[in-house]
C-alpha cells in the first residue's frame, strides 16, 4: 500500500494532472483532483475529508502518467479508499482449483468482464480471434472490486484466481484494472488487454478505417503507457482513423471498466466524439458502448466485430 | 556590519539595502487580518455563492509554482459565471475584503496568493462559448487553460497563436501579465492576440471591452496584473494548425547564438525561434516553420549566414574541446547526461514524424517540467530592448554561475504591436523597445540539492538588480518583485497608475498587493 502521505509531499503543484482528469473537465473542481488530494493532505486533511474527491476518481490513471514527480497516484488513491474502510473485508477460503483438460490445453485464456460475457456472439468472436482462446472461469470480479475500492487484496482470492491459468499461457483481460495491480500471474505467461491482443492482429487491425473512431480502454492503456502509446499512434496514422487520445496522448475515458461511473460518461462520450465526423465507433471495451450509443451519431462496434463487418 | 553568503564580512544581498543606492520596498505583503469576515462571509452566502473555508479547500491554493511566497486565504470561491464574479465584487468593495485572482497558479512571486481574504480560483469558469473557423477567432471563458483551450480548438483544425510553455497557464492570468512563446517574434506576447474582453471591475460592474470599444479599460486589463479587473470572457485570434518542422543550431558562445537569433528576428526569416542552453558552452538556438516553402527559404537565404553547428558537427567541436581539456571531464560529462536525458524528448515517436514536430506545446512543456528548474519555479527574468539584451543575458548569466552549479536559459524575442502601445505602459514590455524586446529566463538546475529560501531569494534580486542598472522590464513583475515597480518606471508613471487603481477600485480589494 502507498504511503500516501509521503507520496503526497511530492507534489509540486504543478497541475498536469488537472489536465487530464476526467472528473476535473466535468467538474472544474481542483478539490477533485489528484493535485486537491495532495495539496489538502500537505494541509493535514485526514482521509475522509477526502471522500467526495476520491469517489470522484474513476482510476483511470491517465494522472499518473503524466506527473513530472512520477507519483503513484493510482496507489496514493487506492490507499486513501481504503483507509476510509471500517473494516477490511473477510477474506474468503482458499480454492486451489482443478484445472480442466481443456483449459490445460489452451494457449490463451481470456478473463471477461460482465459486459462482455453479456454480449455472447461478440464473445465468441474475441475467442475465435484469439485462436481458440478459452474463457476463463474466475473473472477476477472480486478483485476488480477491491482494487477499486482500496481494500486490501485477499492472498486467497488472488491465489484462487491465479489458480486457474496454465503456466505459459497468453492472458488477455477485458477489464484493464487487473493490469494496474501487480498479480502472482503463473510464469511464463503474458498477460495484456483485450484491445492490445485484439488490435495486434492484422485480420482486426486492417478493417479499420478512415471515419473510424477507435476508442481505447484506459486502464489497460495507462497501466503500459510507454509502449502502447506508440503502437496506437503507429495505428491512427496507418489507418487514418481517430482515436479518444488528447494532444498529451492520453486516453479520454467515456466509462472505465466495471466501476461505478463517478463521472458523466454521456458527457465524456460527447466531448470524444465533438468536431470528429465519424462513420464507426470502435469500442474495445462493452462497458462503453452505452454512452456511446447513447449519442446516435454512428453505429457502434465491438473491436472485435470490426473484423467480421470489415 | 553586514555578513555575506560566505560568513565574511561585506554587503549581504538580501538585507533592506542590499540595493546600494536604491531604497528597497516593502516587499512581503501584510496578512489581512479578516476585519468584518463574518458579516462578509454571510453577505456572499446570501447572494448564492458557494464560500469554502476548511483548511482542506484554501490549503490547496497556500502557494504558488514559485513555492516561495505562502499565505493562506480566509476562503476560496470557485468561479462559475460572470454574474456570481461580479455579485462576489461588489460585496467585497462593500466590506473591504481583498481578492486575489488565481488561474494556474503559475505565477513565481506569490502574486496569485491570497494573504487573507478570499482567494477566486478562475479555473472554474473553462468553457469554450464559440469557434469561428472563418473569421479565425474564439470565444472562451477566461479561466480556461490554454491547453484545455489548444484541445478544443484542435478539433477544428486550429490552434491559438502563442501561450506559455507549461500546459497550465490560464487564459486570463496570461493577457493580464504578457505570455511569450517561440513564435512571439512573430505574434508578439501571448496577450496580443486578444481582441476583446468581457471584464468584471473592481467595483462589480460587467464591462466589454476592446481597442474600440472602452478601449481605456482594455488597455489597462491587459498586462494589467490584474489590478483593473477580473477577465472573465476573451475573444481571442486564432490560427490554422501546422506542424513544427524544426531545425537546431547549436553553439558555443552566447552572444553569438544571441546575435543570430536577432538577425532571424529581424529578418523574420523564421516562424519561431529560440535558444534554450544545455550549458554556458552549449547553447541551442531553435528554430522552426510553419510550412516548406518557408523552410526552403530559409535554408537556402539565411542558414549559411548563421554561426552554429548542426548536432553532429558540434559534437565533434565538443569532442576536440575536451580532449584537450581532460580536466573538465565531470562537465563533459555532465552535458553528456543533459543530453541524453533532454534530447529524447524532443523526438518522441509519438510527437515527431518525417521531420515534423505535431503538439509542439505537449512536447516543450512537457520537456520543461521534466528536465528544468525544479519543483519551485525559480525563474527570474529581464525583459529589454533588443539592444541590451546580449549584455543583460551576460550579466545574469554570470549571476546564475555564481549562485548555481548548473543553470539552463530560455531566451525569445517579442515582437511588439504599435498599435498596442497604450497596453505596453508599465509592463513586461521594456518601455526603449522598438520592433521587438527580449526576454530571458535565469533557470537555475537545482536537482536534488537544498537551499534557503532567503538563498533563492538573493539569486533572484540579483538577477532583478541588473534590470535596474540596466533600465530593462520584467515578466514576473508582482507580489515579491513589486518593489521593483518604482524602481523601474518611476513614481510618476506608478503614481499616475495607482490614482486609476484607486478611483476603478475604491477599496482597494482587488489583488491589491500584486504591484500596488
Amino acid at each position: 500500500m502507498s504511503d500516501y502521505l509521503a507520496d503526497a509531499a511530492r507534489c509540486s503543484g504543478c497541475g498536469l494532472c488537472q489536465l487530464v482528469c476526467p472528473a476535473w473537465r466535468q467538474s472544474a473542481d481542483v478539490e477533485l483532483t489528484p493535485l486537491g488530494r495532495c495539496k489538502a493532505l500537505q494541509h493535514g486533511a485526514a482521509p475522509a475529508e477526502l471522500a467526495t474527491s476520491l469517489a470522484s476518481c474513476n482510476l483511470c490513471g491517465a494522472c499518473e502518467v503524466v506527473c513530472p514527480e512520477r507519483i503513484d497516484l493510482f496507489a496514493m488513491t487506492r490507499a486513501l479508499r481504503g483507509a476510509l474502510l471500517d473494516a477490511p473485508p473477510e477474506n474468503s477460503a482458499l480454492v486451489t482449483r482443478q484445472i480442466p483438460p481443456a483449459t490445460r490445453a489452451a494457449r490463451c485464456m481470456l478473463v471477461a468482464d460482465a459486459a462482455l460475457r453479456a454480449r455472447p456472439d461478440t464473445l465468441a468472436r474475441v475467442l475465435a480471434l484469439l485462436g481458440g482462446a478459452v474463457v476463463a472461469e474466475d473473472d477476477g470480479a472480486d478483485i476488480v472490486a477491491a482494487i477499486a475500492s482500496g481494500s486490501p487484496l485477499a492472498p486467497e482470492h488472488i491465489a484462487t484466481f491465479v489458480s486457474q491459468f496454465p503456466a505459459g499461457t497468453r492472458i488477455v483481460v477485458a477489464d484493464g484494472l487487473l493490469l494496474r495491480q501487480p498479480l502472482p500471474w503463473p510464469g511464463g505467461s503474458e498477460v495484456l488487454g483485450l484491445g492490445a491482443a485484439l488490435g495486434a492482429l492484422p485480420a482486426v487491425r486492417d478493417c479499420l478505417r478512415t471515419g473510424d473512431l477507435y476508442v481505447i480502454e484506459p486502464c489497460a492503456y495507462h497501466a503500459d503507457y510507454e509502449r502502447q502509446v506508440v503502437r496506437y499512434d503507429a495505428l491512427r496514422i496507418k489507418r487514418r482513423c481517430e482515436i479518444n487520445l488528447d494532444l498529451q496522448r492520453i486516453a479520454i475515458p467515456a466509462g472505465v471498466g466495471t466501476l461505478p461511473q463517478a463521472a458523466d460518461a454521456t458527457a465524456q462520450a460527447r466531448w470524444i466524439v465533438q468536431g470528429r465526423q465519424l462513420e464507426r465507433i470502435v469500442i474495445e471495451s462493452e462497458n462503453d458502448r452505452a454512452a456511446f450509443e447513447g449519442l446516435g451519431i454512428c453505429p457502434v462496434l465491438h473491436l472485435a466485430d470490426v473484423a467480421v463487418k470489415g | 556590519m553586514q555578513l555575506s553568503l560566505t560568513g565574511a564580512p561585506g554587503i549581504c544581498p538580501v538585507a533592506p539595502d542590499a540595493l546600494q543606492g536604491i531604497a528597497r520596498q516593502q516587499t512581503n505583503p501584510a496578512r489581512w487580518r479578516g476585519e468584518q469576515w463574518p458579516e462578509f462571509a454571510a453577505a456572499v452566502r446570501a447572494a448564492g455563492i458557494e464560500l469554502r473555508e476548511s483548511i482542506v479547500s484554501r490549503g490547496i491554493f497556500a502557494t504558488d509554482a514559485g513555492g516561495q511566497a505562502y499565505g493562506m486565504s480566509h476562503g476560496v470561491v470557485v468561479a462559475r459565471s460572470t454574474d456570481q464574479v461580479a455579485a462576489l465584487l461588489k460585496v467585497a468593495q462593500q466590506f473591504s475584503v481583498p481578492v486575489t485572482t488565481r488561474g494556474g497558479g503559475l505565477t513565481t512571486e506569490g502574486e496569485s496568493v491570497a494573504f487573507g481574504g478570499v482567494l477566486l480560483d478562475m479555473s472554474g469558469m473553462h468553457c469554450v462559448l464559440n469557434v469561428d473557423a472563418k473569421a479565425l477567432t474564439v470565444r472562451t471563458q477566461a479561466g480556461i487553460f490554454w491547453h484545455n483551450l489548444a484541445e478544443e480548438l484542435r478539433r477544428h483544425g486550429l490552434d491559438y497563436l502563442s501561450a506559455p510553455l507549461n500546459l497550465t497557464s490560464s487564459v486570463g492570468g496570461t493577457l493580464g501579465v504578457g505570455g511569450i512563446d517561440v513564435n512571439s517574434s512573430k505574434y508578439g506576447c501571448s496577450a496580443d492576440q486578444a481582441l476583446s474582453l468581457q471584464v468584471v471591475t473592481p467595483t462589480g460592474n460587467i464591462v466589454e471591452c476592446s481597442d474600440t470599444e472602452n478601449a481605456e479599460l482594455f488597455q489597462r486589463v491587459i498586462l494589467g496584473y490584474g489590478q483593473f479587473g477580473v477577465i472573465t470572457e476573451a475573444t481571442l485570434r486564432v490560427r490554422s494548425y501546422t506542424p513544427l518542422r524544426m531545425h537546431y543550431f547549436y553553439y558555443s558562445s552566447l552572444r553569438t547564438a544571441i546575435e543570430d537569433l536577432q538577425l532571424i528576428d529581424r529578418s523574420e526569416a523564421a516562424d519561431y525561434t529560440g535558444i534554450l542552453t544545455i550549458m554556458d558552452c552549449a547553447v541551442n538556438l531553435l528554430v522552426a516553420f510553419d510550412s516548406a516553402q518557408r523552410e526552403a527559404t530559409f535554408l537556402a537565404a539565411w542558414q549559411p549566414r548563421l554561426r552554429g553547428f548542426g548536432e553532429r558537427g558540434f559534437s565533434l567541436r565538443m569532442l576536440g574541446h575536451y580532449a584537450l581539456r581532460p580536466w573538465k571531464l565531470r562537465e563533459a560529462l555532465c552535458l553528456l547526461r543533459r543530453k541524453g536525458e533532454v534530447f529524447p524528448e524532443f523526438r518522441r515517436p509519438e510527437y515527431v514524424r518525417d521531420g515534423l514536430m505535431h503538439d509542439r506545446t505537449v512536447v516543450f512543456s512537457r520537456a520543461v517540467w521534466k528536465h528544468w528548474g525544479n519543483r519551485q519555479m525559480v525563474i527570474p527574468d529581464l525583459a529589454t530592448s533588443a539592444e541590451k539584451f546580449a549584455d543583460a543575458v551576460e550579466r545574469g548569466s554570470a549571476v546564475c554561475r555564481k549562485y548555481f552549479p548548473a543553470y539552463t536559459l530560455y531566451l525569445v524575442g517579442i515582437r511588439l504591436r504599435p498599435e498596442h502601445a497604450g497596453h505596453y505602459e508599465m509592463s513586461c514590455v521594456p518601455p526603449d523597445a522598438e520592433g521587438w524586446a527580449y526576454g530571458c529566463e535565469f533557470e537555475p538546475i537545482v536537482g536534488d540539492a537544498v537551499y534557503s529560501r532567503d538563498y533563492l531569494q538573493s539569486f533572484k534580486n540579483a538577477i532583478y538588480d541588473i534590470g535596474v542598472d540596466l533600465g530593462t522590464s520584467y515578466y514576473r513583475f508582482g507580489g515579491a518583485m513589486k518593489g521593483y515597480i518604482r524602481r523601474v518606471f518611476g513614481d510618476a508613471v506608478v503614481d499616475r497608475h495607482l490614482a486609476m487603481k484607486r478611483q476603478a477600485d475604491p477599496a482597494m480589494i482587488l489583488n491589491r498587493d500584486v504591484i500596488f
